[in-house]
């Protein structure tokens, strides 16, 4: 009998297993592709943030002024008024690097022509502690100080959250994009969205802002919508970013 | 107000005094007793004093030493010969053998569960690469190493945690509750359910097509706050841009064809029979630009 029970059981889970879920939800396959400034190639924008808040511009409208109207410190401006070495603002802008995280830090930038002061003193610091070579290398990071190691990601995520608490109409998805410019929100119900980096995104001379309005009809449902996204216009470009020339750092 | 009955009261001391009796089990060792619920560093010292030994990196590689247990378990130490107590860390129970087990017991069930947002990750070393060639822009392998063809490993030490978490950046080495949360009941960990167990990552031809940024198939992970409900993620666009693609290859629309012609038939390309023997997904046919199909319904 009891055996009779599992069987069932066990049979009902692997048939709801097969079923659909209830709801169909869309996919939008993102493809952000940007030109630096005329002269260069239009490539995908890899790495960078992107939101998709629910509701119309409209709807979304304090929340939008908000994000055109915001005073933004650029990665180069805050890590001078913070008082990072030349050579570390060299090291983070040969990465396009926001954080000391984003790219490997090796033997050459602790030693020789090309060393960064502040790993230099963090490698030091650690070697102090351990006395091991690579152990020193490779927690280098815990050893800088906060504003110069994390500093400038906290003060970003600061921003977002205090921007995003205004778009109050449900769930904000968020999704990075890969090396191409490509990224997925998935899980979408049918209705209307804005598309928004919210922070605006560096690039060589410019900062660029997409606050576009997306619709997910029932008829995109279960199927994958490109949404094609540049700072220059194009036929199959439907969102175009507003530029701006960088501000004037302070700190100059 | 409500008066217990006679009844009811002899079945409620009958209860306590029964949970009063018991003899208290010793050899196992409970994260979610109340008294064992102070800060962590009460017991474990990081890094444990002899880390080199056991590890290339600073560590808790040990067991916490005897004070941690003595301050309140002493009459269970000298309870006679071989006393239960010992068995939690040590795999003799003898005064004149300190062996113990390997720290942490793999024959232990885990009390913790790991909290890590990947979103977050994703934004700090998204771009994580070597300054020189190999480029390598799959930073998610800086955790998830090789585990077999197929198949990538989650971490199982604090190895790739303790590059940046060491101190400064919480949570700390020494703050354990920031990644270890205590789960309500011990679990062993569960392989997580594959779907497509014939893929193999380094594989794909000869110009190893199959290697790509890893965010290119797992479309999810970049937003994923937490492990809970994650989800290997992997769309079946991912596969059919390659493998089901108008004169190149139709890998998925011959397999739908043989299910047309056998309705037992058992989707081999990618799948083992545990998942190619049951029906397609509605994905797979929309793929196909074909309805969906139960194999029940096919005559």
């Amino acid at each position: 009998m009891r055996l009779a029970k599992f069987a069932i059981l066990l049979m009902v889970t692997v048939v709801m297993g097969q079923q659909p879920p209830g709801q169909p939800t869309g996919v939008l396959r993102l493809r952000v592709r940007v030109k630096a400034d005329d002269t260069a190639p239009l490539r995908g924008l890899a790495r960078k943030r992107f939101f998709l808040i629910p509701g119309t511009l409209e709807q979304n409208r304090a929340l939008i002024t908000a994000i055109e109207q915001q005073p933004l410190t650029t990665r180069d401006c805050y890590y001078k008024q913070h008082h990072a070495s030349a050579q570390l603002i060299a090291w983070l802008q040969e990465g396009d690097c926001e954080s000391v995280y984003c790219r490997s830090i090796e033997n050459e930038f602790v030693n020789g022509p090309k060393a960064v002061p502040e790993f230099a003193n963090a490698f030091a610091a650690n070697h102090s502690q351990f006395g091991n070579d690579l152990i020193a290398l490779q927690w280098l990071t815990n050893y800088l100080s906060p504003d110069l190691r994390d500093g400038f990601y906290k003060d970003r995520q600061r921003t977002l959250e205090t921007l995003l608490k205004q778009g109050q109409l449900g769930m904000i998805q968020s999704v990075m994009t890969d090396r191409n410019g490509t990224a997925y929100f998935t899980d979408l119900g049918p209705g209307t969205y804005v598309l928004s980096n919210v922070i605006p995104t560096e690039l060589q001379q410019t900062l660029v802002t997409w606050n576009c309005e997306v619709q997910v009809k029932p008829g995109d449902l279960a199927t994958e919508k490109p949404y094609l996204v540049s700072n220059r216009k194009d036929r199959l470009v439907k969102c175009v970013g507003v530029e701006k020339p960088k501000p004037v750092c302070a700190a100059d | 107000m409500k008066t217990i009955t006679t009844d009811k009261k002899i079945r409620l001391y009958l209860c306590l005094s029964v949970a009063l009796l018991l003899p208290i089990d010793y050899t196992k060792f409970s994260h979610s007793t109340q008294k064992h619920q102070a800060a962590c560093v009460t017991c474990h010292k990081i890094p444990t004093k002899d880390w080199t030994k056991t590890s290339s990196f600073p560590d808790i590689t040990d067991y916490p030493s005897h004070d941690a247990c003595v301050s309140c378990h002493r009459p269970q130490f000298f309870r006679s010969a071989r006393p239960p107590i010992c068995s939690v860390c040590h795999s003799k129970t003898s005064p004149r053998d300190d062996v113990r087990y390997a720290f942490r017991n793999p024959a232990s069930k885990l009390q913790f569960a790991i909290e890590f947002p990947h979103d977050k990750h994703q934004d700090a070393i998204a771009m994580l690469r070597f300054a020189h060639p190999p480029q390598g822009y799959n930073n998610c392998t800086i955790c998830h190493g090789p585990r077999t063809a197929t198949f990538k490993a989650a971490p199982t030490d604090h190895g790739s945690c303790f590059n940046c978490h060491w101190k400064s950046q919480e949570p700390v080495a020494a703050n354990c509750n920031g990644c270890h949360k205590l789960a309500t009941t011990p679990y062993v960990l569960a392989e997580p359910a594959r779907k497509s167990a014939k893929f193999v990552h380094d594989g794909g031809g000869e110009k190893k097509q199959h290697v790509a940024e890893c965010t290119t198939c797992h479309i999810n992970i970049t937003k994923s706050a937490s492990l809970r409900g994650l989800k290997p993620d992997v769309p079946i666009t991912a596969c059919t841009e390659c493998h089901n693609k108008d004169g190149l290859r139709q890998d998925l629309s011959k397999e739908l064809i043989a299910i047309d012609k056998n309705r037992g038939f058992t989707c081999v390309y990618c799948h083992a029979a545990n998942v190619g023997n049951l029906d397609p997904p509605a994905s797979h046919y929309l793929i196909a630009e074909r309805p969906p199909l139960k194999r029940r319904d096919i005559k």
